[in-house]
């Protein structure tokens, strides 16, 4: 495991409930620095859930969640803001806006960074633009950076949305089924391209997949919830095909009999 | 298959016939078999339809409008058309500055009314509102503007700040804050929340969230809603003028005053032209701006830096030329406020029953014009479908004449009417009338265009000719969306009626005008309520009406 006396996550007992319904039963999570998880789980078993509590997308009902230091589950407004720039949220859907370019959309990335309104590409410093006209180059899209978002293909725009990410020169990766919306080939280009930049820069990354194989061949560790809880830690080495689909069997005998 | 259950006589028409029935339910025992089964739904709106058009013919006989009155009338017209050529423009460099006055202030006044919108919209909206009680309130603020008709609001400023383009210039803000305040919030309710939460995960506060999150998304809505209302607001600007609020309406009134006809006609046709060129214009944008066949980004940034940019020196010479002050725009709202304050509170009892009787005659009004417009839509609108008329001629004879119609104000046709029939409700309610063919008959047309060409197909095919397609296949395709629009229709033309009177073609909008020019504040004050309350019914009435259709 890569150095680092502190995880960059550390979850404890982390319980979510939407209106009374329970997503999230007690999670203990750790995730040190420089570290790829893959968090594994049928649909439905809180995987979105425990990612969004991360960086205050969702309040947790109860438990700790300190991420790069800040306790999450008490932040201020303004703390939470100041957790946020530090961490990348990658999304399913990829949640570009569609009316605007490529460059627009990732420099919304280095908005947390910087003071007051934006709006349009001249209303960014130079240095801003030549750094994310460099992220998109990054991602391959450099012939694309003045087109639309929504003429894009889902691969490519889940390239922007990651070139967005790194725009925000975080700390700590969140990817909640980052290739679940895109076709075999471009699945894994994409993967590919997330799990090098984030090698490349050293960042930390906890990734919701659904491909096990794509898991078992990136992850450093695999996490596996089911209906909220933890039923599955441990390093992807040594880690059998077999006992990672576990995680995706129906019924447990242990859930039926409680 | 359809065809043939669909191919009844059009009677019940209001209520669309759809053989759900059939095959799948049985009969019960004793009942005719041939009668599609009771459902207490459609009952309901058949008597709603039938207890409508009762109303109608009350509505009309009640202010006296009958066959005899409106032969009588098209003479009377007719004469004062002949009196009315050859048109004649005296003065054109002054009425040239009027109209351009006309067109910077309903310019002006749509600019300030996004200004206002804009806030108001977002908390409005269900998706940003800070809380649902603020959300009711910016709804209800938004309700008020909208059902207090450009020229109440304009009676009322004149008399806070005096004559003038500036009261004319707020009239029209405050009230299209009504339609562009709903219209921007509906845009930011049916705004995608993805892109919103992906700025929010970069890490900034809530403006920014919006602004670059959610006003990206809904800026071709707003760009249109905005396009869409400045037409509307110059046409209201021309009637402006009648109660002193500046514009080319002083002109026209002066015309008519003076019983210089060729003179008004100069003025009409002028205003089409304005209207029409407008038309043009907005079409244009539409086209470059809010719907470029293939987006390209220098391209499309270069035509919205141009069109803004133009924007912006409009706004500069609407100030400059209007000799406007930006500040009075801030300096006369407490004026604006002592009026308002002095409406209060609300008098309902001085006028007596004439205020009552006012009411009721412009609700009469409302629905017998409701009642000629529908009369004259539907068949003219059935001619301007290009799937329906018989002949593209046709097509094009009627779709310029609802063009036409569509670009004269009904004030200005009030105007026409009082003059060739006298004062009264009658002129009131054919104006409104013939003035819906413009609205009516146009989404008519479009609604019938629409139409899935299958039913009709299947009719011809069955040897069916051009009456039968389309009674048995258009006429109950298109029936929901031709009610939807009458409601709306009447909504409108009841919002009309109550200023009518002041142009004396009937109703309380008479009451109100006397009630302000005699500083009676408090009495004016009670008719703008009831106003509000009938609008508001009428509203929640037709929303009513529409759901239970759809
Ligand atoms: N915003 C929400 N409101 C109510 N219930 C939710 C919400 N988000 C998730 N849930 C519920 O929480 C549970 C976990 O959902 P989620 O975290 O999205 O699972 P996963 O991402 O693993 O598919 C599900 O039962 C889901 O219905
Ligand atoms: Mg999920």
């Amino acid at each position: 495991m890569p150095a680092g006396d502190e995880p960059l996550v550390r979850v404890r007992g982390l319980r979510k409930e939407f209106d009374g319904t329970p997503a999230l039963g007690g999670v203990d999570l750790d995730v040190a620095r420089g570290e790829l998880v893959v968090l594994l789980g049928l649909s439905g078993s809180g995987k979105s859930t425990l990612l969004r509590c991360l960086n205050g997308l969702h309040r947790p009902s109860g438990g700790e969640v300190t991420v790069a230091g800040t306790r999450v589950d008490r932040a201020s407004a303004r703390e939470l803001r100041h957790l946020r720039t530090e961490v990348g949220f990658v999304f399913q859907q990829f949640n570009l806006v569609g009316r605007l370019t490529c460059l627009e959309n990732v420099l919304i990335g280095g908005l947390g960074r910087v003071r007051g309104p934006r709006y349009g590409v001249s209303t960014y410093s130079r240095r801003m633009r030549a750094e994310a006209m460099a992220h998109i180059e990054r991602v391959g899209l450099a012939a694309q950076a003045y087109q639309r978002a929504d003429t894009l293909s889902g691969g490519q725009q889940q390239r922007v949305a990651l070139a967005r990410t790194l725009m925000q020169r975080p700390q700590l990766v969140l990817a909640d089924e980052p290739v679940a919306s895109l076709d075999p080939e471009n699945a894994g280009t994409v993967m590919d391209l997330l799990v090098r930049v984030c090698a490349e820069e050293g960042l930390t990354v906890l990734c919701t997949l659904h491909q096990v194989d794509l898991a078992l061949g990136w992850a450093d560790r695999l996490v596996g919830l089911r209906q909220g809880e933890k039923v599955l830690d441990r390093p992807a080495a040594g880690l059998t095909r077999d006992e990672a689909m576990a995680i995706y069997r129906r019924v447990e005998p242990a859930a039926v009999a409680a | 298959m359809t065809a043939a259950t669909q191919a009844r006589p059009p009677g019940g028409a209001s209520a669309p016939e759809r053989p759900d029935d059939g095959a799948g339910r049985a009969p019960a025992p004793g009942r005719d078999p041939l009668r599609p089964p009771a459902d207490g739904r459609r009952r309901a709106l058949r008597w709603l339809a039938g207890g409508g058009v009762v109303l109608v013919l009350v509505a009309s006989s009640a202010i006296g409008l009958d066959l005899p009155t409106l032969v009588a009338g098209g003479e009377d017209v007719a004469n004062l058309l002949g009196r009315m050529v050859p048109p004649e423009l005296s003065d054109p460099a002054r009425i040239a500055t009027l109209a351009l006055d006309t067109v910077l202030m309903a310019f002006l006044g749509t600019v300030l009314a996004t200004l206002l919108s804009v806030p108001l919209a977002f908390l409005a909206a269900r998706t940003t509102t800070p809380h649902p009680a603020v959300a009711a309130a910016a709804r209800g603020v938004i309700t008020f503007c909208r059902a207090v008709p450009d020229l109440v609001f304009a009676v009322l400023f004149v008399r806070a700040l005096g004559l003038g383009v500036l009261p004319g210039v707020l009239a029209l803000a405050l009230h299209s804050v009504g339609m562009l305040g709903k219209l921007f919030a509906d845009a930011i309710e049916g705004a995608d929340e993805g892109p919103r939460e992906a700025v929010r995960a970069v890490g900034v506060g809530r403006v920014r969230e919006l602004l670059n999150g959610v006003v990206p998304q809904v800026v071709p809505a707003w760009v249109s809603a905005f396009v869409y209302r400045v037409d509307i607001n110059l046409r209201t600007s021309v009637v402006l003028g009648f109660v002193g609020a500046g514009g080319i309406g002083f002109a026209l009134q002066d015309a008519l005053r003076g019983l210089v006809y060729p003179k008004a006609m100069g003025i009409v046709l002028v205003i089409l032209v304005l209207v029409a060129g407008m038309e043009l214009l907005s079409m244009a944008i539409r086209r470059t701006l809010l719907a470029p066949k293939n987006p390209r980004y220098g391209r499309d940034r270069a035509v919205r830096l141009a069109v803004g940019g133009a924007a912006a020196v409009l706004l500069v010479v609407s100030f400059v030329r209007l000799d406007i002050d930006p500040l009075a725009l801030v300096t006369s709202v407490p004026a604006l406020l002592a009026v308002a304050g002095r409406t209060f509170p609300p008098d309902l009892t001085t006028l007596g029953p004439a205020l009552w009787e006012a009411l009721l005659q412009t609700l009469a009004i409302g629905l017998s014009a409701t009642g000629i417009g529908v009369l004259l839509s539907l068949p003219l609108g059935l001619l301007a479908a290009r799937t329906v008329a018989p002949h593209p001629l046709v097509y094009g004879a009627a779709r310029t004449v609802i063009l036409v119609v569509r670009a004269i104000p009904e004030l200005v046709l009030a105007v026409v009417f009082v003059a060739a029939v006298g004062l009264g409700p009658v002129a009131g309610a054919v104006a409104l009338g013939i003035g819906s063919i413009g609205f009516l008959g146009k989404l008519v047309a479009d609604a019938v265009e629409e139409i899935p060409p299958g039913p009709a197909e299947a009719v011809r095919s069955v040897g069916g000719g051009w009456w039968k397609v389309l009674f048995a296949a258009v006429l109950p395709q298109g029936m929901p969306a031709i009610v939807g629009s009458g409601l709306y229709l009447l909504d409108v033309n009841i919002r009309t009626s109550t200023i009518l009177g002041i142009v004396g073609a009937g109703g309380v909008g008479f009451l109100l005008f006397e009630a302000v020019r005699t500083l009676h504040f408090q009495v004016a004050g009670g008719i703008v309520l009831l106003v509000f309350v009938v609008v508001l019914l009428i509203e929640r009435l037709s929303g009513w009406i529409r759901a239970q259709l759809s």
